[in-house]
């Protein structure tokens, strides 16, 4: 609980810190629904889709609503060992102004520990504009899964997410740096249904000269697997 | 926004009253929870007041209480039944702590029955009697008791890739193995 307490208020700091740059403010629904093809195959779906509320750029402090994208993703996953599994994706993005294409790549590793497990995600991905060079991304997450009730999560416990995630991309020879970070509560209804409710802070731009930005969710999301 | 909100809600509250039925379960517990018979054996064998966690187990046939300390930097699990009798202690080991004996038996089995194998975890698992139990961890005598090991290891053959726990006796002949289906992953690759 403790822990909880900690990673809140270093988000809060940070929020408050945040007024002071470029901030965005948001909803961050996700949901995935994940079955198996063949035997170590499966298919992932997901959507996720960001609405902002608040933008400090855009004077935007009344809190008006505007959707700022949403993602559908389908995934074909092969599973390689217990613990390592690799995965090919598509992704198409509803936005304003330009739809995109995005094609994904990504091995996630299985890390166990007594107490808890972590997975490490590494992932590239390409994203396709009608009118500007192709965006190349690398990125490498890390997500801790930590039971709070016990050693091991059983049906109808809880369990806190932290995650991190570094994001490298690159276009037209421009090149900058995102950072992704999450601490969620999860609730274990059973292996086949998670929800998970949290703040993920985004910041972006580093190599952008004056234009460092914060992007603050509350994200919640749901995890399903037939 | 709160069709959305609405559609979670209504998702998660189903899903919620199904799960209900499964009945593994592993739960922390208070010391103040376990029967006094437990307590007093622990105190008695592992003699100095160590830091200990409790546990309360059941795969809806068996009921057990578990105690986790360490000791000589090795992590002791103690089973107890619900009235408080010791029934056997598991110490968790490495590789090359595998006693003589069983280490050639067990190995040739990973050795002939899987193209590659690595061991995730060891431990030596000694059952009997109050008294006995009690020895063995006092003066590490190992007399009137049963040991085996339970290894938890991935195994790779033409056809298959699992991850299984097996239980080979003191002279490494293997007894029974299963498979361990590990949690889901969806929540952590996507």
């Amino acid at each position: 609980m403790r822990i909880c307490i900690s990673i809140l208020g270093l988000l809060f700091f940070t929020f408050s810190y945040a007024q002071e740059n470029r901030t965005t403010f948001g909803l961050f629904p996700e949901a995935s629904l994940s079955y198996k093809l063949l035997k170590n195959y499966s298919i992932t779906h997901k959507f996720e889709s960001q609405h902002g509320f608040y933008d400090s750029e855009n004077l935007n402090e009344e809190l008006e609503y505007e959707h700022t994208l949403t993602d559908l993703q389908t995934f074909i996953g092969r599973r390689i060992t217990p613990f390592i599994k690799v995965d090919i994706g598509y992704q198409y993005r509803i936005e304003r102004g330009e739809n995109t294409h995005r094609t994904i790549q990504q091995v996630s590793i299985l890390q166990r520990e007594s107490h808890f497990r972590i997975g490490h995600r590494m992932r590239i991905d390409q994203t396709f504009f009608n009118n500007a060079s192709l965006l190349f991304r690398a990125r490498y997450r890390l997500k801790g899964q930590i039971p709070l009730q016990g050693e091991s999560l059983d049906n109808g416990e809880n369990y806190l997410s932290v995650s991190n995630e570094l994001i490298y991309m690159i276009q037209s020879g421009e090149d900058d740096l995102e950072n992704r970070l999450t601490a969620a509560l999860g609730f274990y209804i059973d292996d086949k249904n998670k929800f998970e409710i949290g703040l993920d802070y985004r910041t972006d731009d580093y190599l952008v000269k004056d234009r460092f930005r914060h992007r603050i969710w509350l994200k919640f999301g749901y995890y399903k697997t037939l | 926004m709160s069709n959305y909100l609405r559609l979670l809600f209504i998702v998660f509250s189903v899903t919620y009253g199904i799960a209900q039925e499964k009945n593994e379960v592993e739960k922390r517990v208070k010391k103040d929870d376990i029967p006094n018979l437990a307590k007093e054996w622990l105190e008695e064998a592992f003699k100095q007041d160590r830091k200990t966690k409790w546990y309360y187990q059941t795969d809806g046939e068996k009921y057990v209480y578990e105690a986790k300390l360490k000791k000589n930097k090795h992590l002791h699990s103690v089973e107890f039944d619900m009235e408080g009798k010791v029934k056997n202690v598991e110490i968790k080991i490495k590789e090359n702590e595998i006693k003589q004996e069983a280490y050639q038996t067990i190995f040739n089995y990973f050795k002939s029955n899987y193209t590659r194998y690595s061991l995730k975890k060891i431990q030596i698992q000694y059952t009997g009697e109050s008294d006995d139990l009690e020895n063995l961890i006092v003066e590490n005598e190992m007399k009137n008791l049963v040991i085996n090991y339970e290894i938890e290891y991935y195994g790779k053959t033409d056809k298959d890739n699992t991850l299984w726990e097996g239980l080979f006796d003191a002279e490494g002949r293997l007894i029974e193995k299963r498979v361990i289906n590990l949690k889901l992953t969806d929540n952590l690759d996507y």
